[in-house]
């Protein structure tokens, strides 16, 4: 049986996207229904609420809007789509607002009161606010307290499975949920619907997304026909914990920050090695020491476990621990000592730069469906700067909130869901149950191993080529890996199965563009096509698939609306640190 | 030939309100959480085992359970440091509905958050504008010291008198009470002294100190409610409070 619901507006996440999104519905009309369904709990789910970084916005005098959009359009090598970038720069200055004065968030001052704004790679100021280095916590919290307090209805541990068109084809009806509590399904029919579920590039052997994620959101709007691009984009960064087998700490991130303020990368021999790769050394971007970190380990001059170690303790225990409060104790807690000893890491991977295409106010190909935060592409293009992250998810979140709410008082209405869709959708869910069981854990770790060694940080057609036969091995046997059907309420590892559909076909679609992509661009790295390729040029990927399974890539043109390569809307370089601070000298 | 692999006995509630306890044998690592325990049983031993979690880093306060009789975050819990004689015990966090297994329902916890006030209210200062807050400034200091809770749930489990009093709002939505009122931006701060006066308010603590003890983030909200207390106590002086 199909539990049934009505809603006006309904809302897939409950990360910066959905909560902007739920406030902004509300306070646009008040008496619209609006309904927040997400995997885990409302604020607790996700990846907004693990941002360390921060939020960039331009608001001090020499910053500019323009300084911001150009280093977001050349941090993103000119692949950004123009008219959304500019649509983040702008918004964030708005948001950040609304973040401070109505929901009450606690950003860092500097002594004299103001805002203090901290720099980040790859930017040419600093403009990063920030709460100390847990500003997605105080982000969700403080936005989530506002979605409690209001009239907005939760269905929390639902788990979206499909979008469910209209019987006439006119645009989305409706979202098929788990509610997994007792699981049993619930169709949400809704007059528009926001899909924030968050990306997060999970599939890899090491990633640092939440572990609810598993790009469920991309999976849902491929099939339902919708166009995703630039997903050949996964960023890595640089230093994840590595912890061992079976542990779930593995691929975390260690904050950036560590390496700017002076920290060390020393190979197996305890050896300094990043000024081998880069004049930056360690301050070198994400993308760089990544790659930097793979070869070094490649070459076979890795730690026992296959990594690199991060040394602080040249900076002095005592300064670090202090500095670096939260990394230290989270290290502290696994048994390692990051302030006065090495800690082992890798590159792991962290961001999906690519999504569902979208217009500037949140409006997909599917009438009535939006899309914000990762779940979109185009944004951030080749290369996402850090802090642009909850920016996007914010900024977009609220223009979608109010865009939906536009579209319901211009006359969007409840469409009749397409009972053939739901039923079909039904099935594909609960296949395992009627199957023999099968060992779910061996195709996840394949999968994990075969993303990072064949679609990761060095790509080649060769590996490619072997990366999309494996994955299309292991869709093969996870079709046919079934599951005790002993009970369906809260059964985690039924959810494990669906994660894993979501996750190897998302994957395919990574390796179908990288392959495509033939150039070597920020996050994306092709060794035997290492340039960059014509700026001038650039064309982004595309890919669908159809409605037999087939995945379609194909390319177009990224249209410079607002700046052509060669040109700049500022004086001085985009991307270039405002003054590159010496780098530390050694203690010993 | 390897070593004999070392054996964790691992036991674990099982059901909702009523059920029992089942033990499982996992293998011990050197380096291993209690979230990575509960993971392995669920992939490798039983399928069915029903728990929570998310970020896996101690961020989004979704995995707390009972170990060895203690609330505490189990993903950031090192098995070395609560294992005993080779043997866990896991149940759900006291003091909330029981789901299934070792999830709770969180709803009542959230609930109590809201009826403490524990949010923000926009004062009439400019919206276009960072207000200046020096960070040195007394209220700002006590709502920094107080704000970086991650709702886990743990002290609401460790508290007493949540267990005794239905009504006791507790320790993380008085501890948010007590950053909220500190906020000299909040445009209703005496609606917040009014929220945790009341029946099941501030006034309950009896400073057993279990919250601060247990706070996986080391937040003391046993110190925020004297805070409450003291203020309720003014305003109540100042005739601002009934």
């Amino acid at each position: 049986m199909i539990k049934t619901h009505r809603t006006d507006i309904l809302i897939i996440g409950s990360g910066g996207a959905g909560l902007f999104a739920a406030l902004y519905a509300k306070k646009a009309n008040p008496d619209l229904d609006v309904t927040i369904a997400v995997k885990g709990l409302v604020g607790k789910s996700g990846c907004t609420r693990m941002v360390q970084g921060g939020f960039n916005v331009a608001l001090s005098e020499g910053d500019s809007i323009e300084r911001h959009f150009m280093d977001t359009i050349v941090g993103g090598k000119w692949l950004p789509h123009q008219d959304l970038a500019w649509a983040l720069v702008n918004g964030a200055v708005k948001r950040i607002h609304e973040l401070e004065n109505e929901m009450g968030c606690y950003f860092d001052r500097n002594p004299d009161g103001s805002l203090h704004q901290k720099a980040f790679a790859g930017q040419s100021f600093d403009r990063t606010a920030h709460k100390g280095d847990l500003t997605g916590i105080e982000i969700i919290n403080r936005l989530a307290e506002q979605v409690w307090a209001r009239d907005i209805h939760r269905l929390e541990e639902h788990r979206a499975v499909a979008f469910i068109p209209a019987k006439d084809g006119s645009g989305i009806a409706a979202v098929l949920l788990i509610d997994m509590h007792d699981g049993t399904f619930r169709l949400v029919q809704a007059k528009t619907v926001l899909l924030g579920a968050g990306g997060g590039p999970s599939m890899y052997r090491y990633h640092t997304p939440s572990g609810d994620k598993s790009c469920d959101g991309m999976a849902m709007g491929l099939r339902a026909g919708l166009t995703l691009r630039d997903m050949e984009m996964v960023q890595f960064h640089p230093t994840g914990i590595l912890a061992g087998n079976d542990t779930r700490m593995t691929g975390t991130i260690l904050e950036e920050g560590l390496r700017g303020s002076g920290g060390y990368l020393l190979n197996g021999a305890g050896e300094r090695f990043m000024f081998d790769y880069h004049p930056h050394g360690e301050r070198a971007t994400r993308d760089i020491v990544s790659r930097a970190v793979y070869e070094e380990v490649r070459a076979g001059r890795g730690t026992p476990n296959g990594g690199v170690h991060i040394r602080m303790a040249h900076l002095g225990p005592e300064k670090v621990a202090k500095q670096f409060k939260g990394m230290v104790k989270r290290c502290a807690d696994c048994g390692f000592d990051l302030a006065g000893g090495n800690v082992e890491v890798l590159p792991t991977a962290h961001y999906m730069m690519g999504g569902i295409a979208f217009e500037t106010d949140c409006r997909t190909a599917l009438e009535g469906l939006f899309v914000a935060g990762e779940d979109s592409g185009g944004v951030h293009g080749a290369n996402r700067l850090g802090g642009n992250g909850v920016a996007n998810s914010t900024v977009f979140g609220g223009v979608a909130g109010e865009a939906m709410a536009e579209a319901i008082a211009k006359g969007a209405d409840w469409r009749e869901p397409d009972a053939g869709v739901v039923e079909r959708e039904v099935a594909r869910c609960l296949k395992p149950f009627s199957q023999t069981p099968g060992d779910l854990n061996v195709i996840r770790e394949s999968l994990l191993d075969l993303m990072w060694d064949k679609a990761g940080i060095v790509r080649d057609k060769k590996l490619l080529t072997e990366c999309l036969a494996g994955l299309d091995d292991l869709g093969e046997r996870h079709a046919r890996a079934g599951l005790a059907d002993s009970t369906r309420r809260f059964n985690l590892t039924w959810h494990d199965w669906l994660n894993l559909e979501n996750q190897i076909l998302v994957s395919k679609v990574i390796a179908q563009a990288s392959l495509a992509r033939e150039d070597s661009r920020g996050a994306h790295y092709r060794s035997d096509f290492p340039d960059m390729g014509e700026l001038e040029t650039t064309r982004y990927t595309t890919i669908e698939m159809s409605p037999s399974g087939e995945l379609k890539t194909g390319s177009r043109a990224v249209e410079f609306t607002i700046v052509k390569p060669g040109d700049s809307l500022i004086e001085g370089e985009a991307g270039a640190p405002p003054e590159m601070p010496p780098p530390p000298q050694a203690a010993e | 030939m390897s070593p004999p692999e070392r054996v964790l006995k691992v036991d674990i509630w099982r059901g909702g309100e009523s059920g029992r306890t089942q033990r499982f044998e996992v293998p011990e690592r050197e380096n291993q959480t209690v979230l990575d325990v509960v993971t392995y049983i669920q992939r490798h031993l039983d399928a069915a085992l029903a728990y929570r979690f998310a970020c896996r880093v101690g961020v989004c306060g979704s995995c707390a359970m009972t170990v060895n009789g203690r609330p505490r975050w189990t993903c950031r819990t090192h098995v070395s440091r609560v294992v005993r004689r080779g043997k866990l015990s896991l149940a759900p966090l006291a003091n909330l509905p029981v789901i299934r297994d070792l999830v709770t329902d969180m709803t009542p916890f959230f609930e109590k958050w809201q009826a403490a006030r524990g949010r923000f209210v926009p004062g009439d200062g400019p919206r276009d504008e960072m207000a200046a807050v020096s960070p040195g400034e007394k209220h700002r200091i006590a709502a920094s010291d107080a704000i970086e809770c991650i709702n886990c749930g743990v002290c609401h489990a460790a508290c007493d008198l949540v267990s005794w009093r239905e009504d006791y709002l507790g320790p993380a939505a008085l501890n948010r009470a007590w950053a909220a009122w500190n906020d000299v931006r909040d445009g209703d701060r005496n609606g917040i002294l009014r929220a945790v006066v009341s029946g099941g308010g501030c006034h309950n603590c009896h400073t057993h100190q279990s919250c601060a003890e247990h706070c996986p983030v080391s937040l003391n909200p046993t110190f925020s409610i004297a805070g409450l207390k003291r203020e309720t106590l003014k305003a109540k002086l100042r005739g601002e409070l009934k």
